[in-house]
């Protein structure tokens, strides 16, 4: 999905006659995901004989997102509401960076250092992180992901880097 | 904070080269040095884990190595045998496959990840499962010869039930469908026990399904069943007679389960699985609990690797058949 | 009634042997844990723990895969009210007022209720079970497609009801999460919907995925916003009694009692029957109480009665697999996949054939209970203390714990990657104050309603009429109509008055 944070407009951007903008950015995002759902979905065979085709129901909900999403552009645009939020690129782009880490490298190099490293980038997120406790915090975490997961709950986990087993 | 993690990396680095620098690569003599992955297709608790289970209990035995079962779901299993497609050729990836991924999936799929006979080895047939014919308990057809007749006059108004695309529930009814030259409504479940449930409950009115799922209901008098679509009567219900006795001679279908590995597995490692696998299917427990579920064991002779090749030749030919003209 | 005490002294005499009490306490002891553990979800946990019950004697192994799954349900509730991260559909709701009321400082009572409520719920489940467990799977019987469709409309409509801003913005979280739910393939034909050709989203996306990402790492990430630090700071400080209070007890209590008794109903129904039952008994609760707004905002009720009704509705979905051998759900496939291994094949016959077996997990299920209140209300003070643990530190083992929990799911990376996008999704929902629960509830209710109305609709062939004609799902689609109407009523009201001051001003 499209969502970046940067892709939102200010709130400069829209004219004063947007009453509500939240809404009204937001209804918009909504009638562009049913309009991606309706393409995504126009090559299903629809309704044949009695009987629902592959695409029949994406379609109606599809139709029904998009009617939705312009009720409430037009909610946002004639009622008062909240402005737009601010946004904030840290904390969305560590997370998301750590998450990225760890399905990366889990399989190649395996529990003990892509949950450090994600932990640790994960970190980097807020400006509050002190490192040195973080790292230590880190390890244990760590050592106790590897055991609690792979042998308590038995889960089929790779612990350490592929290269290294062999 | 990058002094930390750059000495960390630093650190790593060096060990991992010093380590991977020490360890020579196995050779298949020694097969096996460590514990094999073996890779179910399908929900654990399901038929194929449950044959899989109990036969690599024994083979671990045999091979003095643990065989771990991951199970791996998704698209009727074709996630899985994809997967184990890719894996190296070593040995110590293995796959339980069965007619679905190893047969049925060629038509059913066209964009299907692997070939069954080009990106496999075959090491064993394990065991085979009987297909019923079954139905809602007041279903009005007495017997199978009934039931023929009664599904080719009335193909618009009955339903079959079947357990989602690509299930042997589904194919091998197709099959039947096939054989009897109607296309009746097919109302698609999620899985065996949804459909079961609504035959039960009379919401549809026949289905063909496996026999683990369908003994006890027949006992009780739940549903009942009208053939099983093999060569003999099975053990577990005597009662039911065979589809060539019961006058349907045509519809012959199985579930089967066999062990793959991928395809360039040395032929050394191939036998020495295929030898314990062989061992595991003598052995008294394992042949008592496969037969409780109302599998058929393979004779000797229908074990070995080429034994399975021909197998899946066969079967991709006649699914191919059967699926490809309805889909 | 003598039947059923030589039944239940059966049953205790096999459950209270050391060994299967053992079981029983490693069941609610594993179950907790996993409830507690965001992602890691209950099917994957039985899963891997069934080729450990091999070894074991059936019963043994039957009452520890049975604890698991209903300790998982105790547990559940914990993230969802610490952390806001439902680890199952049946949490969802529970996270609503239960992460408010943490919010709030009251953790403790809110961790305590839902213990209290569960275990309630859990014993008078039980005793239907034993007491009635052969007639009520009638009820089960009776629920054709056309039924379960009607059901899943009902749903859909709870999910409208349980929204605490616009009610038409909760219907568009419901219409897109019942969108998302149709990526993968259909089910009659096999064909791949909306997956744009990547092999990982051919079965659609896993409901694990999605809430640890609208939940999970939405939350995450907005709390680092800058100014956020000031609200949880606040939130430390603000950490008052650990167990409810006398007023939180009468609060609750009748709560509870609504909240078990439809959670034991809906449980039996095996498609889907316990996954609506949490948030039937939220609606419900906001419905009849005399100050509906506090819902969202801390009610306490708003923690009873979906925590009561998911664990009656635990308990009771075991009824079709003890008296007709069919699974409810994926957890009771396993099950049977565990009584197979064991030789036992589950069918109609299954209690007169193994009567040591039923009961003994029935009463063992009692047992489990108790144990899983004795071991929950003293983790709730230290649960509490970990919510005093700097944010700073919480927030990478969050994020570590939920990759895990969603790694272990299906062993793949790419479930990572998607829950890390609906994340950011997630956040985006948050900024323009979406709710992300009815989101959530339509992604669980979606496939379920969909598959339903096919299925009726080739039954019937064609015939639009059966949901109106087929006397239990007229009623079921008159109890929505009804509600719709409640709910939107209101709401269209404030929305005109608010018009019309707006074009004042």
């Amino acid at each position: 999905m499209t969502h970046r944070p940067n892709d939102e407009p200010g709130r400069s951007v829209l004219p004063r006659w947007v009453r509500g903008p939240q809404d009204f950015v937001g209804g918009i995002a909504l009638m562009a995901i049913a309009a991606l759902a309706l393409w995504a979905s126009s090559d299903l065979p629809g309704m044949h004989g009695f009987s629902f085709g592959a695409g029949t129901a994406p379609r109606m909900f599809g139709i029904l997102l998009l009617g939705l999403g312009f009720a409430i552009m037009v909610v946002g645009l004639v009622t008062g509401g909240p402005h737009l939020a601010a946004y904030h690129w840290r904390g969305p782009l560590f997370i998301s960076l750590a998450i990225l880490t760890f399905a990366i490298s889990i399989r190649p190099l395996g529990l003990v250092i892509s949950g450090l490293a994600s932990f640790l980038i994960s970190a980097l997120g807020s400006s509050e992180t002190r490192w040195m406790e973080a790292i230590i915090v880190g390890i244990c975490l760590t050592i106790g992901c590897a055991v609690l997961f792979p042998y308590v709950l038995g889960l089929p986990m790779p612990l350490f880097p592929r290269f290294l087993i062999r | 904070m990058n002094s930390y993690s750059r000495s960390l990396a630093g650190v790593c680095l060096a060990l991992t080269t010093l380590l991977s620098a020490a360890v020579a690569p196995a050779r298949a003599q020694d097969y096996p040095t460590r514990s094999i992955t073996m890779i179910v297709p399908f929900a654990a608790g399901g038929p194929t884990d449950v044959i899989a289970r109990i036969v690599t209990a024994h083979m671990a035995q045999t091979l003095g190595q643990s065989i771990i079962i991951e199970n791996v779901v998704g698209a009727g299993g074709t996630t899985a045998t994809a997967r184990a497609s890719r894996a190296a050729n070593d040995g110590y990836t293995l796959i339980t496959g069965h007619m679905g991924t190893h047969a049925a999936s060629v038509p059913l799929y066209p964009n299907l990840a692997y070939h069954p006979e080009k990106n496999f080895e075959p090491v064993g047939l394990l065991a085979g499962t009987p297909i019923l014919i079954l139905a809602r308990k007041d279903f009005a057809p007495k017997d199978l010869k009934d039931f023929v007749t009664y599904v080719k006059a009335n193909a618009e108004k009955v339903n079959a039930a079947h357990a989602g695309i690509g299930s042997v529930s589904n194919v091998s009814c197709q099959l039947l469908h096939s054989i009897l030259g109607v296309q009746p409504i097919s109302v698609p479940f999620n899985g065996t026990g949804p459909a079961m449930n609504a035959l039960v409950a009379g919401q549809v009115d026949y289905m063909c399904d496996q026999i683990v799922n369908a003994v006890p209901q027949i006992n009780a008098g739940t549903i009942k069943a009208y053939a099983v679509a093999t060569p003999q009567r099975n053990p577990s219900l005597p009662n039911v007679p065979t589809t060539a006795e019961a006058g349907l001679p045509a519809f012959q279908a199985q579930a089967w389960n066999a062990i793959f590995a991928p395809k360039g597995t040395p032929a050394p490692i191939i036998a020495k699985l295929n030898a314990a696998a062989a061992k595991a299917l003598d052995d008294e427990n394992v042949r008592k609990r496969l037969l409780e579920l109302g599998s058929v064991i393979p004779q000797p002779a229908d074990r070995t690797p080429e034994a399975l090749a021909t197998l899946v030749k066969n079967e991709i030919t006649k699914w191919t058949a059967v699926l490809k003209p309805a889909g | 009634m003598v039947d059923l005490f030589a039944n239940l002294t059966l049953g205790f005499a096999v459950a209270f042997t050391p060994i299967n009490l053992l079981m029983c306490l490693i069941g609610a002891l594993v179950g907790t844990l996993v409830g507690v553990l965001p992602g890691i979800g209950t099917i994957a946990t039985v899963a891997m723990l069934l080729p450990i019950t091999f070894g074991l004697p059936p019963v043994g192994a039957l009452i520890m895969l049975a604890g698991i799954y209903y300790g998982a349900q105790y547990g559940g509730s914990t993230t969802s009210i610490l952390v806001n991260i439902p680890g199952e559909a049946g949490s969802v709701v529970t996270a609503l007022d239960g992460h408010q009321m943490a919010k709030q400082g009251r953790a403790g009572p809110a961790l305590a209720i839902a213990a209290i409520g569960s275990f309630f719920a859990g014993c008078v489940a039980t005793v239907l079970i034993a007491a009635l467990g052969a007639p009520l799977t009638k009820l089960a019987l009776a629920f054709g497609p056309a039924e379960y469709f009607s059901l899943m409309v009902l749903g859909l409509i709870f999910a409208v009801v349980l929204a605490k801003g616009s009610v038409l913005k909760a219907i568009a979280m419901i219409v897109l999460g019942l969108l998302l739910s149709m990526v993968g393939s259909d089910i009659e034909t096999g064909a791949s919907r909306m997956a744009f050709n990547i092999p990982e989203l051919a079965d659609g996306l896993g409901f694990a995925t999605v809430a640890m990402g609208l939940f999970g790492f939405a939350e995450i990430i907005r709390n680092l916003d800058a100014g956020a630090e000031l609200d949880r700071t606040l939130v430390q400080q603000k950490i008052t009694g650990l167990m409810p209070t006398r007023k939180d007890l009468s609060d609750a209590a009748p709560a509870i009692g609504r909240g078990t008794v439809l959670g034991s109903i809906l449980g039996i129904l095996p498609g889907g029957g316990a996954v609506i039952a949490s948030f039937a008994a939220y609606t419900l609760e906001k419905k009849l109480s005399k100050t509906p707004s506090r819902f969202g905002r801390g009610a306490i009720e708003g923690v009873a009665a979906p925590e009561s009704a998911n664990n009656a509705a635990a308990q009771t979905s075991f009824i079709p697999l003890l008296t007709l051998g069919i699974p409810p759900n994926a957890v009771m496939a396993l099950m049977v996949g565990a009584m197979t291994i064991h030789g036992i094949v589950p069918g109609p016959q299954v209690m007169q054939k193994q009567p040591d077996l039923v009961w003994g997990m029935i009463a063992s299920m009692w047992i489990g209970n108790l144990m899983l209140i004795i071991i929950n209300l003293p983790l709730v003070g230290i649960w509490v203390r970990l919510l005093r643990v700097p944010y700073r530190l919480m927030f990478p083992s969050i994020v570590i714990f939920c990759a895990i929990g969603i790694y272990s799911v299906n062993n793949a990376p790419t479930d990572v990657i998607l829950a890390g996008v609906f994340g950011l999704v997630g956040y985006w929902l948050i900024k323009h104050d979406f709710e992300p629960a009815p989101l959530l509830l339509g992604m669980v209710l979606g496939p379920l309603m969909e598959e339903n109305l096919r299925r009726a609709l080739l039954i019937a062939r064609g015939d639009w009429s059966v949901f109106v004609t087929r006397p239990l799902s007229a009623v079921l689609l008159a109890i929505a109509a009804a509600l719709l109407v409640l709910a939107v009523l209101p709401a269209l009201r404030a929305k005109r008055d608010e018009v019309f001051v707006e074009s004042e001003g």
